[in-house]
């Protein structure tokens, strides 16, 4: 019997998880993926915004200008990277002033730190890459950008060394209300019971609340989001997020550096039924290309390596929906968490283990927490010294898999046998790069293949690219057939 | 201690160089990332090599062990799984930052490099195909590695895009492994491939070629299941209604190749726009003293007799750079690719070494029956050249002698008249 | 029955017709002629495929065969070599298998596996 469980293991709930850790209480996250982040966290824009956008006192508000202020204390105890650019939203019509300086007040009701008005020249002069016939600039000093993926690995390892459990690849079928809590049955058939559910499943969020409920106060309207990924070449092309005036449909598509020095042109924002179809469509990849250069000028999108498409977990209820459950005592909903959901996680999880869960009330504090993650520091950024010791100590740091972005055999079994290893092919892109660079893997990829099945005895047809049964090869020749 | 030369990469280009530059008085050592000499040579099994360079049909591997025998027998320096991640220059040349599978980090100091490390595929990213991202789709060379060297295939039921060898090649092989690979696509209105590879890989089979086509969806939320391609107009933009649906679980790309440079990060080397390899002059010595280019890692050839021979020429140029004390030269001569051309390597000619017939390579932009090449300096024609059945698939060559030169120091223009 | 291919003499790709009677048509010059009746009456290929191999460097070696074989044997060829294993060292144009599938031809290696 768990004290708390948690249904999903995307940004959100293994935020939480480490958050309610810190407590003497039986904790653990289940997923239907094989790994954590696998869904919205995994393709998002990978913003911390500084808060300027949700209307004034909504929850969204509120928790992203908290959430922003707490990536500086995560960023020091799980050892994220963290990349403070700053951001300008940029205007290229006079009718559209208004809404600037709307914005501007908005940001300032917010809390925002130093939001700032620019003219034109201002803007151009730090931002040199900003389209001609930029009229204004919102100045938001305060964005960051980070790695999401990383962040929810980082958390979810903190709160494993802090004893919470994590069941990957249990994708709930059934919850049963029982006297003292409930009853979860995977598609498998593993039961698992727990006192209270937190249900963070992002676009499946309706759905597992109708396991429980029978009028779930929202529905879940997926919204997919297209990107195109630019080289780390790139670097240094522009040194903020650039943003237009927001629309009716959200932020709009956004020029937007990355903490690897890739850029990352998107999002597009259209609704979709189906909670997990990632395609881009030709008509989004062109819409994309068209707004940003709206921002930018001269983009190059001769280096792009890779376009993808993610599905934000947007519900009708207008705000983030983070209450207990009006029917069944013990169930919580984490649900709505689209943009700026990213941003509000750190601050979504103390509010939920402190306002809705009121933890210390039912648990004392653990006196051992410890809330710091030892990351081990990739091999490219170690100095040359470093490098030699690491080779003295293991050879294997002297072979490099991954040319584009510098790995080595080593990291790549570390990886795959790691506190939270993964031996997918995407799982260990997400943590070691190898794959993510200009040649997406057609340099390392047979390489990395071998290892894994090195390290886990999996022969090399059995090796999934990324989810359950996406092998990259299909079948041995030569077998005698 | 310090070397003359290292020549980075030992397939056909570095093997060809270093047999070119090394002798009594010269020291050359060869890095090799794999555990083998002979680079991609060794996975293209098929045959079709060596025709110019041996006149002999050999396969891939064949075509290799040639001049891996030659190289043996030479005793060239080797180091073999060892990968350079970086080029810093000295004050008299470089030092090559290495990784040995075995030695560990190495800094090795040299006068001269030459770069020789081939090129890499363009990947789906990078043509943005739209779709889901299922597993199955892959770059047709990733796929022939899987297949030749580590013994699986990629799929069973197989479409390809783009009609190069590679694709046309691999077309082949599949089928004869027991994959039914049930048509490529080419978004041209030709196939960019060998004649004989059309007939031979594709009609011996029945693997019906699409021209004018290109894969518009790709579907699959695990594995792939399926592809859509369309016709597309002399604009390449889809023409309504020609949707066909194929159920495969499996896509080869064979979209194009793009010279490996990652080692020149960290120089300030001036790259050319068409070919995204180095700038070279006739010498094949890039923007950067002592640092020469060759081989696919220079431009994309389609023969690889073409990479061998090129490859000699600029050995023997990195050799005389290092023997001679030849510096690059205050006047470079620029080659301009004009009309109907749409590059030449080299980007300029050295003055103060121009003494013999260089050898120019380039690639035409259109297809036609009949061109003439006309090289022009100052509204002159100085030199012309007639030619039969050109395509962009298919590298040409045009001579140029030092008497050619009328207008002194003033630019060539090489252009195709039809 | 009436054949129809691409001639593979010269880059034109003359689009060949060979009638029932053996008559060629659809040629630009005699070479197609030859290479028409040639493909009509006993078409040849050089096969090029891989056999396991017991390699540190390689799981498949590269062979082919030491001479072109009909066409149509080529599945035939592909068939016996799905159950061949070759044994390190190998040179090249070791024998791997004499007169494969009753061709009276060689299955020969291509490259050199030293271990």
């Amino acid at each position: 019997m768990y004290d708390y469980l948690i249904i999903g293991a995307g940004i959100s709930g293994t935020l939480i998880a480490r958050e309610l850790s810190r407590f003497e209480a039986r904790i653990i996250v289940v997923d239907k993926e094989n790994d954590v982040g696998n869904h919205a966290t995994l393709a998002n824009s990978a913003i911390v915004h500084s808060g300027h956008d949700p209307v004034p006192g909504t929850l969204k508000a509120k928790l992203a200008v908290q959430g922003n202020r707490l990536y500086h204390v995560l960023q020091k105890e799980l050892d994220i990277p963290l990349r403070k650019t700053g951001a300008f939203l940029l205007v290229q019509h006079q009718e559209e002033i208004p809404g600037l300086e709307r914005l501007h007040r908005r940001a300032l009701a917010n809390g925002v730190e130093t939001p700032a008005l620019l003219d034109a020249q201002t803007a151009k002069a730090r931002e040199p890459m900003i389209q001609e016939g930029t009229l204004a600039a919102l100045d938001l000093p305060s964005t960051m950008v980070t790695y999401p993926w990383e962040v929810a690995i980082a958390a979810m390892e903190n709160a494993m060394k802090n004893g919470a459990s994590l069941r990957l690849n249990y994708e709930v079928k059934a919850i049963t209300k029982m006297e003292d809590g409930f009853l979860l049955e995977s598609t498998e058939g593993s039961r698992l019971r727990s006192k209270v559910v937190i249900n963070a499943a992002g676009t499946f969020a309706d759905r597992i609340a109708a396991m429980v409920e029978r009028d779930v106060p929202y529905r879940i309207t997926p919204r997919r989001g297209e990107y195109y990924v630019l080289d780390k070449a790139v670097d240094g092309f522009v040194k903020r997020v650039l943003y237009p005036l927001p629309g009716k449909n959200g932020k709009g598509v956004l020029v937007v550096p990355q903490v690897h020095g890739n850029i990352l042109l998107g999002p597009t924002s259209d609704y979709q039924d189906d909670k997990e179809n990632v395609a881009n469509h030709a008509a989004d990849i062109e819409k994309i290309r068209r707004d940003a250069d709206k921002l930018a000028k001269d983009i190059p999108y001769d280096k792009t390596i890779r376009t993808f498409a993610g599905v934000r977990a947007s519900s009708t209820y207008e705000d983030f929906y983070i209450e207990p459950s009006k029917e069944v005592p013990g169930f919580y909903h984490v649900a709505g968490i689209d943009s700026p959901g990213l941003t509000a996680a750190p601050a979504i999880a103390k509010y939920v283990a402190d306002t809705l869960l009121d933890i210390g009330k039912h648990y004392p504090r653990k006196s051992d927490f410890d809330p710091f993650r030892t990351k081990t520091r990739a091999f490219r950024s170690l100095s040359d010294e470093e490098q030699r010791l690491k080779i003295a100590e293991n050879p294997r740091y002297a072979r490099i898999v991954c040319k584009c972005e510098r790995v080595t055999a080593a990291e790549v079994v570390e990886a795959i046998k790691g506190p939270l290893g993964n031996d997918t092919l995407k799982g260990l892109k997400k943590r070691i790069r190898a794959g993510s660079g200009l040649c997406q893997g057609g340099y390392c990829e047979s390489e990395v293949l071998s290892l894994i099945s090195e390290v886990t005895g999996k022969r090399p047809d059995e090796i999934d690219y990324y989810r359950k049964n996406t092998p990259i090869l299909k079948q041995e020749t030569k077998v005698g057939r | 201690m310090t070397w003359d030369i290292v020549v980075i990469g030992a397939g056909a280009g570095g093997l060809s160089a270093a047999l070119a530059a090394q002798d009594d008085h010269v020291k050359v050592l060869v890095l090799e990332r794999e555990a083998v000499l002979g680079g991609i040579l060794n996975q293209c099994i098929h045959n079709g090599f060596g025709l110019h360079e041996f006149e002999e049909d050999l396969t891939g591997p064949e075509y290799a062990e040639r001049f891996i025998d030659a190289f043996h027998e030479r005793g060239i320096d080797l180091r073999l799984e060892t990968t350079v991640m970086g080029l810093h220059e000295t004050r008299n040349g470089f030092v090559v930052e290495a990784f040995d599978r075995r030695a560990g980090k190495l800094d090795i100091q040299t006068r001269a490099v030459i770069l020789s490390s081939g090129c890499y595929e363009r990947t789906r990213g990078q043509i943005r195909i739209p779709g889901e991202r299922p597993a199955g789709v892959m770059p047709a060379g990733s796929a022939q590695r899987y297949l030749n060297i580590e013994g699986y295939l990629v799929g069973k039921e197989v479409f390809i895009l783009g009609s190069g060898d590679i694709g046309l090649i691999m077309a082949r092989r599949m089928t004869l492994e027991g994959a039914t690979v049930k048509g490529i696509a080419e978004i041209m209105p030709y196939s960019n491939g060998l004649t004989r590879n059309i007939a031979q890989c594709l009609e011996d089979f029945d693997i019906p070629l699409y021209l004018s086509h290109t894969v518009t969806d790709i579907r699959g939320a695990d594995r792939l299941e399926g592809i859509t391609i369309e016709a597309v107009d002399e604009d390449f933009r889809v023409i309504e209604g020609t949707k066909k649906d194929f159920a495969v679980d499996c896509l080869l790309l064979s979209v194009g190749l793009i010279p490996d440079t990652m080692v020149l990060e960290s120089l300030d080397v001036k790259m050319h726009p068409h070919t995204r390899g180095p700038k070279v002059d006739h010498t094949f010595h890039t923007s950067v003293e002592g640092l020469f280019a060759c081989g696919n890692a220079l431009h994309v050839h389609d023969l690889v007799d073409d990479v061998s021979e090129e490859s000699r020429r600029a050995g023997r140029c990195a050799k005389d750079y290092v023997r001679k004390s030849l510096g690059k030269g205050e006047t470079q001569l620029e080659l301009i690719a004009g009309e109907g051309i749409a590059y030449t390597v080299p980007s300029t000619i050295d003055l103060s070494r121009f003494d013999d017939l260089i050898r120019c390579a380039f690639r035409v932009k259109r297809k036609a029956q009949t061109a003439t090449f006309k090289l022009i300096q100052d509204d002159t024609v100085i030199a012309s050249r007639k030619a039969r059945f050109v395509a962009p698939a298919e590298m040409e060559h045009i001579d140029i002698g030092p008497d050619d030169l009328k207008g002194g120091h003033a630019p060539v223009t090489l252009i195709m008249e039809v | 029955m009436v054949h129809e291919f691409t001639c593979i003499v010269c880059p034109v790709g003359c689009r060949l017709r060979v009638d029932k009677g053996g008559e060629v048509s659809g040629h630009k010059c005699k070479r197609g002629i030859v290479y028409a009746t040639e493909e009509t009456t006993h078409p040849t290929r050089m096969l090029t495929t891989t056999v396991k191999v017991n390699s540190r460097v390689a799981k498949r070696l590269s062979v082919r065969t030491s001479r072109p074989i009909p066409k149509a044997a080529m599945f035939d060829v592909m068939q016996a070599l799905a159950t061949v294993e070759a044994r390190v060292p190998v040179n090249i144009h070791d024998v791997i298998i004499h007169n494969v599938a009753g061709t009276d031809v060689d299955i020969i290696a291509t490259r050199r596996l030293a271990t």
